[in-house]
């Protein structure tokens, strides 16, 4: 009995040392989930977002035009939103997978990759930006505006690169 | 004594603190995205719906419900944790027209660009002990659950100290009354100790020792700690190899759906398995696991957790389990692929153990077509004779821009877990190589797609002595022909002429530029593809040409995070340039023509809503091997046919793979071949006919054909320099004089 007793202290001491965790959930609580695809945002400093390839359905009707109509978000330009968000957070790993997101979904498009080939920039991953630009050059079809940006942003990395060779 | 109670005391506060369960880790399929002008079929949506186990119902509630509309459907998506981040959980309304999404909106018509659905999960690789669940916490468990669990198993959970005297006599009493046993006497905390060390055999000292662990566990922990560990702990079922342990996962594995969607008599049926899984099994015996869920109501109704309303409702409510075998359908051949990438971070104890969430490429609808199709495709091409030795097949279908897989067959049969052909089988790739060959010479700056090439008879001498005397496949030559015709009608001999000027070790550079690993000796008739590949190495030349010359590794796993979804490990598109754009424009030109004019020119008659296609064709000696790759704007197929022996097929690449190619490609419906001309690129005219004299030239009929603008036609071949109207009355009378 005495035995006992002294089981159930020793319990009951051990009890104050207990550290069981209850297992974390396998999705997180919708409510404290902030949202991953935020409403298109415009961010001062960057240049404003264009699409330079074809979109895959356009409307059937076009109705008459009211005065200053908010453009439509397309997929594109709200991850492209998101990809904008996320590099002026400074989560520019997430920046990248957001954009290859949006590749996903439009793999042709030239600003895409063009995005892309700046994260890398950012990330000093200069080899990558190089290709990843020429693939946005691939693209790039008569936009010439885009042609002109993507030339100058290999231009930086190139000389970024010969400055990291010497 | 003492001792013996310290010890058991101190076991289980041990192994209880250190509870933590070893997780398999979970692969996912590529999810769906929903956006307008994404292409999808309103079928094809329901049934990855449905593969998520999303209930359909007349109107949509809550998430996980689907309402059917006359065009297109209604729906509450879940939310998931991405690797990029959470998706939210958010209501969509979507119409469907031609194949496409023509209209999406969120709540109240409001706008809505974007919906990722969850991914289906593909698979797990189970810990050793073959254990799989879920970890919930007790807050993510319906109160329904946890009040039916009670009323069933320990209704003084909450007043006992861990063994229940009074709850074994009421139990004793019930189960007289019933005539047979339907409740236990040993309280929840007893059962989750005698789960914890299922292993151990039943004596009576073993008995006695779980009596005191529960009373020692009570003691150290609190109840929601009990109860949660229960509810985590306790097995439910038997899939195969895998235990099926925890509510959590029992609901997914019985309903297909997760715990907070289920209903009240779901959640009830649930509760009553505990005690015997295997007897009480609903998908086995559906009407002793109803009688089971009655007595669970009862006790339920008259402990006064539920009314009498909810009470009737769901003791009439149809049992609804998932359909057998449609969530646990295998992906084996793409398994392997993914395990194969995944070994050069993680190794098997990782896998098994940390519940780590993988995510994959596989588009899970577009290998339902494929293995839908690939059976009955194949024996559309077979030979009746071929009963005895039935041909076997691979399929690769990638990316065309990222280089992820996106299906995958290693066989003919569905699921079929054998012999890998597509990973494994390595076989000459025959005239798949020519591409190498032209664009080595197109990127070469001394050819272009008019250079006139000598398709006749030749005799060389291999390395190693051998004559060798290369055919074309219908045995004739056909004199002086155009580059690019050459290649549109695989002409051997012609092939040979160019692979000879531009040299046999230039070629195998450029195959390795393409991706191709292996190092083959460098004899002439590598030419003409005598040399080994798998449809997975060739899958990855292809995905190069049809990148514009940009080489993405071919890849089967995007993410890899935790179990509560911090990303570990971000596998991003790699792209990189390794063959002159402009070269690779020509070269598609003549691959276009393939299917315009060459050889794949009868998949027209299948497919021809999707050209311009680019592609080519592969046969090899005797006809042992049917090839085909092809390309449009979003996908990359190889297909090959042989058989495991080596032995004959009968078939062509046209007459053999192609046909299944153009099969597949049609149900997935491909996207025409829209390639952008790099600013290097012009066009020109030159005659029909090639010629090696400029005094032989007709220009009365020409075709046009793009050039690299440093390496425009000959003058003396181009139609439209020397084009003047006397030159062109000139031509006509030399036409008419011939």
């Amino acid at each position: 009995m005495r035995s006992l007793l002294l089981g159930a202290v020793l319990c009951l001491l051990g009890a104050c040392s207990s550290t069981y965790q209850p297992p974390p959930p396998s999705v997180p609580p919708a409510t404290n989930v902030p949202p991953a695809i935020p409403p298109v945002v415009v961010v001062p400093g960057q240049p404003p977002v264009v699409s330079t390839t074809r979109q895959p359905l356009p409307p059937s009707t076009v109705e008459p035009a009211a005065p200053v109509p908010a453009p439509a978000a397309t997929p594109t330009s709200t991850l492209l939103a998101s990809v904008q968000a996320a590099i002026t957070a400074g989560d520019l790993e997430r920046g990248a997978a957001l954009s290859e997101r949006a590749l996903r979904i439009s793999p042709r498009d030239a600003q895409l990759w063009y995005q892309l080939a700046i994260i890398r920039q950012r990330q000093n991953r200069l080899d990558e930006a190089t290709n990843t630009a020429r693939r946005a050059l691939s693209f790039v079809g008569t936009d010439e505006i885009l042609r002109r940006q993507i030339n100058l942003l290999l231009e930086q990395v190139g000389a970024a690169t010969s400055r990291n060779a010497r | 004594m003492g001792l013996w109670f310290v010890w058991i005391d101190y076991q289980i506060r041990r192994d209880f603190e250190a509870l933590q369960w070893a997780l398999p880790a979970r692969i996912y399929s590529r999810p769906v995205e929903l956006y307008v002008g994404a292409h999808v079929d309103a079928e094809v949506l329901t049934g990855y719906l449905q593969r998520l186990g999303y209930r359909r119902s007349g109107r949509v509630a809550g998430p996980g419900e689907y309402q059917l509309t006359d065009d297109g459907l209604r729906l509450r998506t879940r939310g998931f944790q991405f690797w990029d981040g959470a998706e939210p959980p958010v209501y969509a309304e979507l119409s469907v027209a031609d194949h496409h999404i023509s209209m999406l909106q969120g709540e109240g018509g409001s706008e809505l660009p974007l919906v990722r659905l969850e991914p289906v999960e593909i698979e797990q690789i189970n810990p050793v002990t073959g254990e799989d669940r879920l970890p919930v916490s007790l807050a993510e468990v319906p109160p329904a659950l946890v009040d039916a669990i009670i009323a069933i198993e320990d209704q003084r959970f909450y007043s006992h100290h861990g063994i229940d005297p009074k709850g074994i006599a009421r139990a004793m009493w019930a189960n007289v009354k019933a005539g047979g046993i339907v409740q236990g006497g040993s309280t929840l905390t007893q059962q989750l100790i005698k789960n914890l060390y299922l292993n151990r055999k039943q004596t009576l000292r073993r008995k006695a020792e779980e009596a005191v662990m529960a009373v020692a566990l009570e003691l150290h922990f609190s109840k929601d700690e009990i109860l949660t560990a229960y509810l985590n702990e306790i097995f439910l079922g038997q899939d195969g190899n895998r235990a099926i342990h925890g509510f959590a996962l029992a609901a997914q594995h019985y309903f297909g759906r997760p715990l907070n969607e289920l209903r009240l008599d779901e959640l009830a049926l649930l509760a009553g398995v505990g005690r015997g899984a295997t007897y009480y099994n609903p998908l086995r015996y559906p009407e002793r696991a109803i009688a089971r869920r009655e007595v669970v109501l009862t006790s339920m109704h008259e402990r006064g957790d539920i009314d009498d309303k909810e009470f009737e409702q769901a003791r009439k409510a149809e049992l609804q389990v998932r359909e057998k075998g449609v969530t646990r359908t295998g992906y084996p051949a793409f398994m392997e692929l993914v395990y194969e990438n995944l070994s050069r971070d993680y190794d098997s104890d990782a896998l098994r153990t940390e519940g780590l969430k993988i995510f994959t490429t596989l588009d899970v609808s577009m290998q339902a077509v494929v293995e839908a199709r690939l059976d009955a495709a194949v024996k559309q091409v077979e030979r009746a004779s071929a009963k005895d030795n039935p041909l076997e097949t691979a399929v690769v279908i990638t990316d065309a821009n990222t280089g992820e897989v996106r299906a995958l067959a290693g066989g003919r049969k569905r699921g079929y877990s054998g012999f890998n052909r597509a990973l494994h089988a390595k076989r000459p790739i025959g005239s798949l190589v020519k591409p190498a060959v032209y664009l080595t010479a197109l990127e070469s700056g001394q050819f272009t797609l008019a250079s006139v090439l000598s398709d006749r008879e030749i005799e060389l001498r291999q390395p190693n002595g051998d004559v060798w005397s290369p055919q074309n496949y219908d045995r004739e030559s056909n004199g002086d022909v155009y580059l690019f015709d050459a290649l549109e009608r695989s002409l051997n001999l012609a092939t040979v002429d160019l692979g000879m000027q531009v040299g046999v070790d230039k070629v195998i550079d450029t195959l390795h530029r393409l991706g191709y690993v292996g190092n083959p000796q460098p004899y002439p008739s590598v030419l003409l593809g005598a040399v080994d590949m798998t449809p997975i190495e060739v899958a990855q030349l292809y995905q190069t040409l049809a990148s514009s010359g940009f080489r993405s590794p071919l890849r089967a796993v995007e993410a890899v995070t935790t179990s509560s979804g911090e990303p570990l490990a971000f596998y991003g598109i790699e792209t990189k340039q390794v063959a002159d754009p402009a070269a690779v424009f020509l070269l598609e030109h003549a691959m276009q023509g393939v299917f315009e004019r060459g050889t794949a020119r009868y998949a027209a008659n299948t497919i021809g809503g999707s050209m311009p296609l680019a592609g080519k064709t592969g046969t090899t000696n005797d006809l042992r091997d049917s090839w085909f790759a092809g390309y449009g704007n979003d996908l990359v197929g190889v297909v090959w046919i042989g058989h495991d022996n080596n032995a004959e097929t009968g078939l062509t690449g046209a007459t053999g793979a192609l046909l299944v190619w153009s099969e597949l490609m049609k149900e997935l419906d491909i996207e025409p071949r829209d390639a952008i001309a790099p600013a290097e690129i012009m066009w020109d005219q030159v005659p029909q006919q090639a010629v090696r004299d400029s005094s032989d030239r007709d220009c009365g009929r020409t075709v046009s054909l793009p050039f690299h603008a440093e390496h425009m036609a000959d003058v003396g071949i181009s139609c439209e320099v020397n084009d003047s109207f006397f030159e062109r009355v000139l031509d006509r009378f030399r036409s008419l004089g011939q």
